[in-house]
């Protein structure tokens, strides 16, 4: 039988505030020790309460604006409470009532639109490590400032789940409000999945999968949950309502032994937290420091950059800021593109991206002819290299030795003004004798005499044949 | 309202409580007492009134986003923890 599905997926993303959201610690403890970025408040010790970030604010501004979401004017906070060792308050500060980001859409690339029911900011919870009789507790990362997305279920294939978490992916890092680093848990997808039977007007009953933390890992667990509920059915067994655990080694989903009673939170208004009422000046004020975004870029570069290598170096937002500023985007985009796909580079390989003078110089000295494609792929590659990348391109290119000295004839002139040089006839005469290493002194008066602007490759062959 | 031993245990289990038996009893009297008293205000007509969830007309407290010294050290903290291990607080095991 063939089965409708239709997938919800709500996104945790841990905004990049340079505090947590209630608590003035320190909050990128990206290699830093458990609980060194740890407060009183973030214990939860009696008496303490917490300090709103502002910034946080302004944050879900963005990111808002970024989904194309409606910001309501006031909004609040309110507790979750469950007890866990991962929360030391025994609740969770979060906003069920009053969320500050409404109603908006996120994009595909083949133009579908996946609305966006409402995003709201909350605090993110501590970290287990477990053991076999004990777990550890790690508060660093309690109180990190979060944006939970919930979508519309409007996404109805593993392809489409995939495709959404990648463009609010896209979202969020051009927006700036996050690291963006899956790897690290910066986003976290929660994915419900329910099967109907064609036509049917209800929904089937839905699974969770729970902290998905790749795209990739989203599609798959889809499609898992898509062919374990249709076998279900066929069977004429009944999808049980529960939460899932995904395992990526074997791609399957596994259902989490908690008792499946219906939670109850008891939600209650945050008592700490007056209320956030922000006028339409202060919406706008920050709404207008959105950056471009990622169909900005699409449109500044269509027709410069081809599609598929956009697509490629659209994943990488820094460097689509800094093509912005580059002269000639279309050969630029194609050594950035090049690097990336040939030869597999990390994103690390673009933490420290050349400066917009480099490349300009780079591309316009390869325009220009004084560097080869090879040449100017060589002196690319040195502008990642920690010893090199400081340096203006000219003198990387002039290090390599790849500046082409076109003129053949103009360099003959310069090679024979060495030869004629008497300083040099000992030299000639050792390496007729068959001294082979003498060539590199001889070589070097060449590129004096050039001042450097001779490539020595082709010194060194003209110099051979003279020498004959 | 009536209020049935398992409601109490539920609640309890809710609010991360463990009771005696004689506790559990005398809970269930009170905690009638005081619905029943709280209850008189459903007969109060709220349509249209718009609900408090605070009282101090306070709005946008909010602080620059600037990290401040800790006085508390981590060591400090991880003192008043039961049982710490590698600079982590250790707690039973959970799943």
């Amino acid at each position: 039988m063939k089965y409708y599905p239709t997938i919800g997926i709500e996104c945790h993303v841990q905004l990049s505030t340079k505090t947590k959201l209630f608590s003035e610690v320190d909050n990128d403890a990206r290699g830093k020790e458990p609980n060194s970025c740890v407060s009183p408040v973030d214990y939860a010790l009696p008496g303490m309460l917490p300090r709103l970030n502002g910034e946080a604010i302004k944050f879900a501004i963005r990111a808002g604006r970024a989904m194309n979401c409606e910001i309501n004017a006031s909004s609040r906070f309110d507790r979750k409470h469950y007890f866990y060792p991962d929360s030391p308050k025994g609740y969770q500060i979060t906003q069920f009532y009053h969320p500050i980001i409404g109603a908006g859409y996120i994009e595909l690339p083949d133009g579908k639109k996946i609305r966006i029911e409402h995003a709201h900011l909350e605090g993110d919870a501590g970290k287990l490590t477990h053991f076999s009789t004990y777990s550890l507790v790690d508060l660093n990362r309690v109180d990190t400032p979060l944006i939970e997305i919930v979508s519309m279920p409007d996404i109805h294939s593993a392809k489409d789940a995939h495709d959404y978490c990648k463009a609010l992916w896209r979202a969020m890092c051009y927006a700036e409000v996050t690291n963006g680093d899956l790897y690290n848990g910066n986003m976290r997808f929660d994915v419900n999945v329910s099967l109907a039977e064609e036509g049917a007007k209800e929904l089937g009953t839905r699974a969770e999968v729970k902290n998905l933390n790749s795209f990739k890992s989203v599609e798959r667990a889809v499609e898992y949950e898509i062919k374990r509920q249709s076998k279900l059915l066929d069977k004429g067994e009944r999808v049980i309502q529960e939460t899932r655990g995904w395992n990526d080694a074997t791609g399957e989903t596994t259902g989490q032994r908690s008792k499946e009673e219906a939670k109850d939170y008891r939600y209650m208004p945050e008592p700490d937290l007056p209320p956030i009422n922000l006028n339409q000046e202060f919406i706008d004020e920050e709404s207008k420091k959105l950056p471009l975004m990622p169909k900005d870029y699409k449109e500044k570069f269509t027709g410069k950059i081809a599609d598929d290598t956009l697509e490629v170096l659209l994943d990488y937002p820094p460097l689509m800021k800094k093509l912005a500023e580059i002269e000639d985007a279309k050969r630029v985009s194609n050594w950035f593109a090049s690097v990336l796909l040939a030869e597999e580079k990390s994103a690390e390989y673009l933490n420290d991206l050349p400066t917009a003078k480099q490349l300009d110089d780079l591309a316009e000295m390869t325009e220009k002819g004084e560097l080869s494609s090879t040449g100017a792929k060589e002196v690319f590659l040195k502008f990642f290299d920690p010893e090199m990348s400081k340096r203006d391109t000219k003198t990387i290119a002039k290090e390599l030795g790849v500046i082409q000295e076109n003129d053949l004839g103009e360099l003959e002139k310069i090679v024979d003004e060495v030869l004629a040089d008497p300083a040099t006839k000992q030299a000639q005469e050792d390496f007729k004798a068959g001294q082979e290493k003498v060539i590199g002194f001889l070589v070097g008066q060449v590129m004096k005499v050039s001042k450097g602007k001779a490539n020595p490759s082709s010194a060194q062959q003209i110099l051979r044949q003279k020498l004959k | 309202m009536k209020i049935k031993r398992e409601d109490i245990l539920h609640l309890a289990d809710l609010s991360n409580f463990s009771m005696s038996d004689k506790e559990i009893d005398s809970l269930g009297n009170d905690l009638e007492n005081i619905i029943s008293y709280i209850s008189e205000l459903n007969e109060l007509d709220t349509d249209g009134v718009e609900p408090t969830y605070q009282v101090f007309e306070m709005e946008n407290i909010w602080r620059d986003d600037e990290i401040k010294e800790q006085e508390a050290t981590r060591e400090d903290l991880l003192a008043l923890t039961k049982e710490s291990e590698e600079n982590q607080i250790k707690v039973p095991k959970v799943l």
